[in-house]
């Protein structure tokens, strides 16, 4: 095969995301795996099995560019670009009307907000804090003994949400513990939860403006309940893009074919 | 790569004029009382009364700089002090109580303290505080909020504080004041003033002669030595070295593809560490908010009045929309890319109302700005990661937005119209 293959590598704090395109971005292969320890080597690891099931001889990679958390050490790329570009590239090239990206991921949210050719114009993350991020959904999933998955399930099916008032995640995993022993039900608690969690995200995302499209990305837009959630507080529609965990990779090789091109 | 921190050639002479007033003030001072003041206090009529001065928020900046905060943060913790409580606070009043742990071994015990809220209410609290431990005197000088305007009545009742303030120094030390003195003091502290202002300006020069950490440093004489002989002379050879560099196109950052502005508090502790990762990229803060803030001349005439205004109308005093403003000035004078505010977890006038601030310039100058959550001293609210991927993500945006100066707003909707 003489076609190049140029690749984006997401390293987060849970997960390793690898994308591989060509040179008309077309997907060649993509791919998810737990980071472990550091994520470098389940980086390696992930872009290996990637590229053989994509069938791209490792010489035919034309350009790496790798985001995350874990970009500061992997080696093995041409370019490290931060998460917020490779997001909303990502977002972008999935559906050209975004202007507000949300992506919730492991440890950390951020909304970006792009004009209309795609380019940054403002971004915020949370700040040192679990509150609004995917450890605040395992942890409380983790209180009312069910999966993440199953969180969202139950909250989609309570009408009497109860108040989770702490934007804590120690102090409202208590919250929740004690409403669970006044007997309120798990489905309710549920519901509140989510509903804490997106009120942070959401006020996240005031602070760069929200404007239609609205496209979440990260882990956690695969949780239907969190979905509904914050369409209904936003009044606006949340389109989560298929895969939405790889975006940021996506984006990344995006990047990749860009400053391969021009190289 | 080189150095990235170039030295100015009166940095030797900085640290001989900081180390000689640090000294001073643990020499016999032949009578002369000694006050503890705050950043914001009218300090030439303690100048013009003999009394010697000391900044325990300077000595807090030091002491961050040296990565000795967080420990005597942790003592004041120890006491029962908050750790929401500013870390200046904290900083000093860990050092009251473990003075052999602090550098310095902490500031001599002073016979009087003066707090002026123009700043903050925190300082109320904590030279109450520092009274209670220390058995001295304790004068506080109130200056209102500056929604609007600064209103006759609102100076002629500082005036009424200033003449009180004669009479407790007076009364707590016995010394008198000198008219003659005072205007001497007051001509200094202009003076200071002035070329502090002038030096500023400089950095309007392409490539900026000074970047954020120059200015930090080069700061402590006009908050600490201002309206002293020292003061002036020292800043007279910093105007030439600085003008020097202007001259021979020499900027404080290599090659300087942005320029940024700085609002809030160094980060003490990070002070060149934190800067550097924006001059990795070529990026200059030619402007802050900070280093300004001591930058207003007592206007002339009856100098106690003009004493009243100056300080009643300092930057923390006034509305939201007055910082915003100021902000947005300097932008055009400096003609600046982007702006970086810091979010300070200790000082809380500083820091809150940043977001709307942000948005007010952002919507005015169509530049964008970018909000780093740490703190001025306590090392314990830094976290590099975070931070270095929000620069970055920061540079990005600038390189996306061609890195040129646009005056046009380009955000279609930044919330709040
Ligand atoms: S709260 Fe802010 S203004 Fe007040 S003493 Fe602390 S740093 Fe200074």
């Amino acid at each position: 095969m003489a076609a190049q293959a140029y690749l984006g590598i997401d390293i987060g704090s849970l997960t390793v995301k690898v994308v591989a395109l060509d040179e008309q971005a077309h997907i060649l292969g993509r791919g998810l795996a737990e980071a472990g320890y550091g994520g470098q080597e389940a980086a390696e690891f992930l872009v290996n099995k990637v590229l053989q099931e994509s069938s791209v001889l490792p010489g035919a990679v034309a350009c790496t560019v790798v985001t995350g958390y874990g970009r500061v050490r992997f080696a093995a790329a041409d370019r490290e670009v931060s998460e917020i570009s490779c997001h909303a590239r990502g977002a972008m090239h999935l559906n050209q009307a975004t202007r507000t990206v949300i992506d919730i991921g492991g440890q950390d949210s951020k909304a970006i907000r792009l004009d209309e050719s795609g380019r940054v114009v403002d971004f915020a993350m949370n700040d040192k804090c679990a509150a609004g991020t995917g450890r605040f959904l395992e942890v409380m999933a983790g209180a009312l003994g069910v999966s993440v998955g199953q969180l969202g399930a139950l909250a989609l099916t309570s009408s009497t949400p109860v108040t989770i008032s702490s934007t804590c995640t120690v102090f409202a995993e208590s919250e929740a513990v004690s409403h669970i022993s006044r007997g309120a039900t798990r489905q309710d608690v549920a519901r509140g939860l989510l509903q804490a969690i997106c009120s942070r995200v959401l006020g996240l995302t005031a602070r760069v403006g929200m404007l239609p499209a609205v496209v979440l990305t990260g882990g956690v837009a695969l949780n239907e309940g969190i979905v509904a959630e914050l369409s209904r507080q936003s009044a606006t529609v949340v389109w989560v893009p298929p895969d939405p965990q790889t975006v940021g990779a996506l984006g990344a090789a995006l990047y990749a074919l860009q400053y391969g091109k021009t190289k | 790569m080189g150095r990235r921190h170039k030295r100015l050639k009166t940095a030797s002479e900085l640290q001989r004029l900081m180390q000689w007033h640090y000294a001073s003030l643990r020499l016999p001072r032949l009578g002369r009382p000694l006050a503890w003041v705050t950043s914001g206090a009218p300090v030439e009529i303690l100048r013009a009364m003999g009394v010697a001065v000391a900044y325990p928020e300077n000595y807090g900046a030091i002491c961050g700089a040296q990565h000795q905060a967080t420990a005597l943060c942790q003592q004041a913790e120890a006491e029962g002090y908050s750790p929401d409580l500013c870390s200046y606070a904290r900083t000093s009043l860990g050092a009251i109580f473990q003075p052999h742990a602090a550098p310095m071994g902490g500031l001599p015990k002073p016979d009087l303290l003066l707090a002026c809220n123009n700043i903050c209410s925190t300082v109320v609290k904590w030279y109450e505080a520092a009274a209670d431990s220390l058995h001295v005197p304790l004068f506080v000088l109130d200056t209102p909020f500056i929604h609007r305007e600064l209103t006759p009545q609102m100076s002629a009742y500082v005036l009424t504080q200033l003449d009180e303030l004669v009479e407790f120094v007076e009364r707590s030390c016995g010394r008198r004041l000198s008219a003659e003195r005072l205007r001497r003091v007051a001509r200094q502290a202009n003076e200071t003033v002035r070329l502090w202002g002038e030096i500023r300006a400089m950095c309007r020069a392409r490539p900026s002669p000074l970047n954020a950490p120059d200015l930090f440093v080069n700061m402590a004489p006009i908050v600490v030595l201002r309206g002293t002989g020292g003061a002036v002379r020292f800043y007279r050879h910093l105007h030439s070295e600085v003008a020097e560099r202007v001259r021979d196109g020499v900027g404080a950052v290599s090659e300087e593809k942005y320029r940024l502005l700085w609002d809030n508090i160094a980060i003490w502790p990070q002070l060149y560490r934190f800067y550097n990762y924006f001059v990795n990229y070529g990026a200059c803060f030619v402007a802050d908010t900070y280093t300004g803030a001591w930058s207003m001349e007592i206007p002339q005439g009856d100098i106690m009045k003009g004493l009243a205004e100056t300080y009643a109308s300092v930057y923390l005093n006034q509305s939201l929309e007055y910082r915003a403003r100021r902000m947005i000035d300097l932008i055009k004078e400096y003609d600046v890319q982007g702006f970086v505010m810091h979010s300070n977890r200790s000082c809380k006038p500083y820091s809150l109302g940043q977001y709307a601030i942000r948005r007010m310039v952002t919507q005015e100058t169509g530049i964008p700005g970018l909000v780093v959550e740490s703190d001025m001293c306590d090392e314990r609210a830094f976290a590099l990661e975070p931070i270095r991927t929000r620069i970055q993500a920061f540079v990005e945006t600038l390189e996306s937005m061609g890195g040129s100066h646009t005056t046009q707003p380009v955000v279609e909707g930044t919330g709040v119209r």
